[in-house]
């Protein structure tokens, strides 16, 4: 297995940023390191060299790289106790008060665990008509894969337990159908998801939303570049907006923790603070 | 002091292990204490409740980022893998299983390892699996100590047997042992 070393890393994210203007120089450097190692394996490159000149030469791979670059959701439903809330606390507080269509943005969508929970719990909830749902990926062929419904059969064992401590008396197979190697997801989930795909540093993010999903997404970025997320988080919400992060994320360390406030602490739910 | 941190992995029969290392740790202990046991990936809490009981200094299951401080304890979240980066910070994952495991401690070995090459001590316990075998011998090439639990003082000797198969380790020692190694770093 190739080892990359600090002078490969720095050669790599150097290179990624001349070519392509995508600066991965602020995500956590271990978990880059790991990625970049996977990547190397499944593409038979011994070293660093290898991975940069098929960047170079092949227009296509470049796609593929942002694709397995970034980490999949673990499960669908993950932390049950999260999608509870959602349904019996969140939504139908929501519901009531607002007149237009409630927008929700997943930032950062790669195999569409989270997009998918999310279309299932709204279905539940029969919210169809009232929700518009945005999915951003740093890749087209994330939008591809979760367009396809494909998900990998391994996880669906977990998830049936996640969903089953979600809905008690309901089974998740009635949304998928399993494969050989593969679980087809019920597209017609997400036939209203409007899909984007935006770069690193979230430029043209939405605006207005009213409740952001982006669990585990920010532990692969350095703090400086958690911060620079967050403040694009902060202005993609709407007055009082909901952002969710996973339950090991911190966002009161940093600088713009003051803009939000806890709302579901257990769940690491927090609301946007407007600022006097 | 030559050493920046210890790091401890286990799984079936470790628990008993790990709680006798931490009472009998005093509150002044100088490194930080890295804890990468196997657990139940739903089950978010009651394991670092049970770990603090009687324990000196404090078990906590960090944040993302968060810096690692003397004489604390680290608990691998639930459904996460811990990984060391530089600059004494602790970093979460969600990416694959390894050896069926979140958190995997092959992952939290070497990148301590990494991290704090020969300033680290790392110590196999009791287990049902071989995770743990890479990331111990990781910390030995890189210079730091390889401690495992004496096999014959495991309530499970699968993990620390395939760790002594895969590295030549510095000490095989029983739980008093370990702890009275721990003791005598001031």
């Amino acid at each position: 297995m190739p080892e990359l070393g600090i002078v490969d890393m720095r050669e790599i994210i150097r290179a990624m940023k001349s070519d392509f203007d995508y600066d991965f120089g602020n995500y956590a450097l271990t978990s880059l390191k790991q990625r970049l190692e996977r990547i190397m394996v499944m593409y038979n490159m011994g070293n660093a060299e290898g991975l940069i000149r098929k960047l170079r030469n092949d227009n296509n791979f470049f796609d593929t790289f942002l694709y397995e670059i970034t980490v999949p959701s673990t499960e669908m439903f993950r932390d049950p106790s999260l999608w509870r809330w959602l349904s019996e606390d969140y939504f139908p507080g929501v519901e009531d008060k607002n007149t237009g269509k409630i927008k929700i943005w997943l930032p950062a969508c790669v195999s569409g665990a989270e997009l998918y929970s999310l279309a299932i719990l709204i279905s539940e909830s029969g919210l169809q008509d009232k929700v518009h749902v945005i999915a951003s990926c740093l890749s087209n062929k994330s939008i591809e894969v979760i367009k396809s419904g494909l998900y990998d059969l391994k996880k669906m064992e977990v998830s049936e337990e996640n969903y089953k401590r979600v809905y008690s008396a309901k089974e998740l197979s009635t949304y998928y159908k399993p494969g050989h190697n593969y679980a087809l997801r019920d597209t017609r989930l997400i036939q209203n998801v409007e899909f984007k795909k935006l770069n690193i540093n979230f430029d043209n993010a939405p605006q207005n939303i009213r409740l952001i999903l982006f669990r585990n997404s920010m532990i692969y970025y350095n703090p400086t570049q958690q911060e620079k997320v967050l403040h694009v988080i902060y202005n993609s919400l709407s007055p009082s907006g909901y952002l969710v992060v996973g339950i090991r994320e911190k966002i009161s360390g940093i600088n713009t923790g003051r803009d939000f406030e806890f709302i579901n602490e257990t769940e690491s739910v927090y609301r946007k603070r407007i600022l006097s | 002091m030559n050493y920046k941190a210890v790091i401890i992995g286990g799984s079936a029969g470790s628990f008993q292990v790990v709680t006798r290392i931490l009472n009998s740790l005093p509150k002044s202990f100088p490194l930080p204490v890295l804890l990468c046991l196997h657990r139940l990936k739903h089950v978010r809490s009651g394991f670092v409740e049970a770990l603090s009981l009687k324990s000196n200094i404090p078990v906590e299951e960090p944040y993302d980022k968060e810096m690692m401080r003397p004489g604390k304890a680290y608990l691998a979240p639930a459904n996460y893998h811990m990984y060391i980066e530089l600059a004494n910070r602790i970093a979460l994952s969600t990416e694959d299983t390894v050896n069926h495991s979140r958190p995997s401690i092959d992952l939290s070995f070497v990148t301590a390892a990494n991290a704090y090459r020969d300033k680290l001590i790392g110590i196999i316990l009791s287990g049902a699996n071989k995770d743990g075998a890479l990331g111990l011998k990781k910390v030995h090439d890189n210079g730091g100590i390889a401690i495992v639990q004496d096999p014959a003082d495991c309530e499970v000797k699968t993990m620390t047997q395939a760790a002594l198969q895969l590295t030549q380790v510095d000490f095989v020692y029983t739980t008093d042992q370990i702890i009275n190694f721990l003791l005598k770093l001031k």
